[in-house]
């Protein structure tokens, strides 16, 4: 059995060395030259002289940046996709919960990273030499050195990290979800089952590199030998310029997010005399809830799709549960989040502790493989939430609590019951709205704030007292947190409401966003 | 016209230096759920309907670009 994700990558490189692996608009990649290029920056990292830890990638969105994370794994190295348009402020915390032992980019964004360098100088203690910038096309210049890459193989174990995945943390710090080659690999090939992806098939990737559900369009070309290419960004406000791309690239498979259908929708896709898709057979939606009325929309316009509804956090190796559609949804019918995939176990767990009864509400937990190795560098927070099953007293099996309830139907299928805390889904990033308070908060003028999601417009909402002005709160809150975190509605009152016992007055706040005109 | 448009922009991303930007879209400035709020806001405030023929970079990449695929659609009510 494959105990390295990078197997996977030499036997497609063996059987189809000359098939595309990776494309995008004007550049593609063969797995041969994937694997080329991935030994050779594998090598560089090994000749230097580095400190222990992992790399970060600070690349953009193209497919230069899968050949750096697949050189640093050849290092038996971590990597963690970093952003580089993320605002200072993040980068830093996140540089500072990872101590990277150095940081790969390119001549594109080796300007940006460079402008970086007081800042990740301070989070590695000030050693400048200690966390070096590396650039990719140097490293790409390294001959291939088989023997030190065949010498780190064999020193990995298949419980080894692979990626280390940042995400939103509500003490405002974000949280690095670090997961090992093996979880990868049971999620991978319990996703290729599922969805009968094969050789033959053509992945449209959504996702940024440095989110979670990236890995799929990663790693099943290596797996099956199927071809990812990567739709660039500004597509998904363009349809008719989407739709035609995909039909040129003949897409025959996507994983998106919930959040990529519904806008779409929103934008009329579907509307007009549109050619449609008639190349897109499978399609995997995850991250947020999909409302029936969008489902049922891309369903009777894709007859022949498969649709499949995916559940599941970062921490448990971006899934947990799936559905697959066998009907044309309602458009108020709630879709169930499934059945656990292979290798995956769903716990329902009660407040008390003890195993939810039969079709009761319960906090879904998680085991198996695919749980992630923890939060980088941070014990606490790993504590809290991977715990040991306690219905498994007499062994150790660890679990990992979601946060998120859910309920068993009588067939078997679990339902979505939303959350225990206020994370919320927005456009299939994870966000905690303490987070954004935490932030609001440490700018002068803000006395008093809170941050609410108003769920059938998909809009965040930051209401706030203090002598801010509305513009400079939203300013501030860009140069902290990523673009899609910053409220779009931000209102500034007398006061916030009260409750009796002091607290903030949440339902009154939803009446006012109700009462916005612009909201109507 | 321009101004009220401008206004809609504004308050949606109060960030962006919309008097200057040429590629809102092209040059990734604006996010997806940026445009479908504004594409709301522009349909309600004029009294349009914005396809999806019309959402292409060329129209919206910036205020002048805007306000003239509203014109247009204006005029085609």
């Amino acid at each position: 059995m494959e105990k390295n994700v990078l197997q996977w990558l030499e036997m497609t490189a063996g059987r189809l060395p000359e098939k595309i692996a990776y494309s995008e608009a004007s550049a593609s990649l063969s797995f041969g030259q994937v694997l080329i290029r991935s030994k050779r920056v594998g090598s560089a990292i090994l000749s230097l002289t580095l400190s222990e830890g992992p790399l970060a990638v600070m690349m953009g969105r193209d497919i230069s940046t899968i050949t750096a994370d697949l050189g640093v794994v050849y290092s038996g190295r971590a990597y963690a996709p970093i952003d580089a348009t993320l605002p200072d402020d993040r980068i830093k915390k996140i540089l500072d919960r990872l101590q990277p032992a150095g940081i790969i980019s390119d001549k594109e964004h080796l300007e940006r990273v460079n402008s970086l360098r007081g800042l990740y100088c301070s989070a590695v203690d000030g050693k400048e030499e200690a966390c070096p910038i590396l650039c990719l096309e140097d490293l790409l210049l390294k001959e291939t050195d088989e023997e030190a890459l065949l010498s780190v193989r064999k020193s990995m174990l298949e419980t080894d990290p692979l990626y280390i995945i940042f995400t939103s943390g509500s003490s405002g710090n974000p949280k690095g979800v670090a997961t090992s080659h093996h979880s990868l690999m049971c999620y991978i090939s319990a996703y290729r089952d599922v969805m009968g992806i094969a050789e033959e098939d053509r992945l449209g990737c959504q996702a940024p590199l440095d989110y979670i559900a990236a890995v799929r369009d990663i790693y099943l070309p290596l797996l099956t030998g199927a071809q990812t290419y990567l739709i660039p960004k500004e597509f998904f406000m363009q349809p008719t310029e989407l739709f035609q791309c995909m039909r040129e690239e003949g897409i025959t498979a996507v994983g998106w997010s919930a959040s990529a259908l519904s806008v779409l929708s929103a934008l009329g896709c579907w509307k007009d005399d549109n050619t449609g898709l008639p190349g897109l057979r499978k399609i995997c939606f995850s991250g947020s809830v999909l409302p029936g009325k969008v489902l049922s929309e891309w369903q009777r316009n894709l007859p022949e799709a498969k649709f499949v509804n995916q559940y599941g956090p970062t921490e448990a190796t971006a899934s947990c549960t799936y559905y697959i559609l066998d009907h044309v949804v309602r458009e108020d019918e709630v879709i169930p989040i499934g059945i656990p995939y292979d290798n995956y176990r769903i716990l329902l767990l009660g407040e008390d502790g003890k195993e939810a009864p039969a079709g009761e509400e319960g906090e879904i937990c998680v085991s198996g493989p695919i749980l992630a190795l923890g939060y980088w560098n941070d014990p606490e927070r790993t504590q809290e939430v991977f715990i040991q099953n306690p219905l498994k007293g007499p062994y150790g099996e660890r679990i990992y609590r979601t946060g998120d309830i859910g309920r068993l139907r009588e067939d078997g299928l679990l339902e979505f019951h939303g959350r225990r805390d206020r994370q919320i889904k927005y456009m299939g990033h994870r966000v905690e709205l303490d987070e954004i308070e935490t932030a609001s908060y440490e700018m002068d003028g803000v006395d008093s704030c809170a941050a609410l999601f108003q769920e059938d417009k998909e809009v965040l909402w930051l209401f706030f007292a203090g002598n801010g002005e509305t513009k400079d709160v939203i300013l501030y809150l860009r140069k902290k947190l990523p673009g899609f975190m910053v409220p779009r509605k931000v209102k500034k009152l007398e006061e916030l409401p009260k409750l009796p016992n002091g607290k903030t007055d949440m339902t009154r706040l939803k009446e006012e966003m109700g009462r916005s005109r612009r909201s109507k | 016209m321009r101004d009220s448009i401008l206004e809609i922009l504004r308050e949606q991303r109060p960030d962006v230096d919309f008097e200057n930007e040429t590629q809102l879209v092209s040059g990734g400035v604006l996010e997806s759920f940026d445009i479908v709020s504004i594409v709301a806001e522009l349909d309600d405030e004029f009294d349009i309907s914005i396809g999806p023929k019309d959402l292409v970079a060329s129209n919206f990449d910036s205020v002048e670009a805007i306000t003239e695929m509203v014109e247009r659609l204006t005029e085609e009510e």
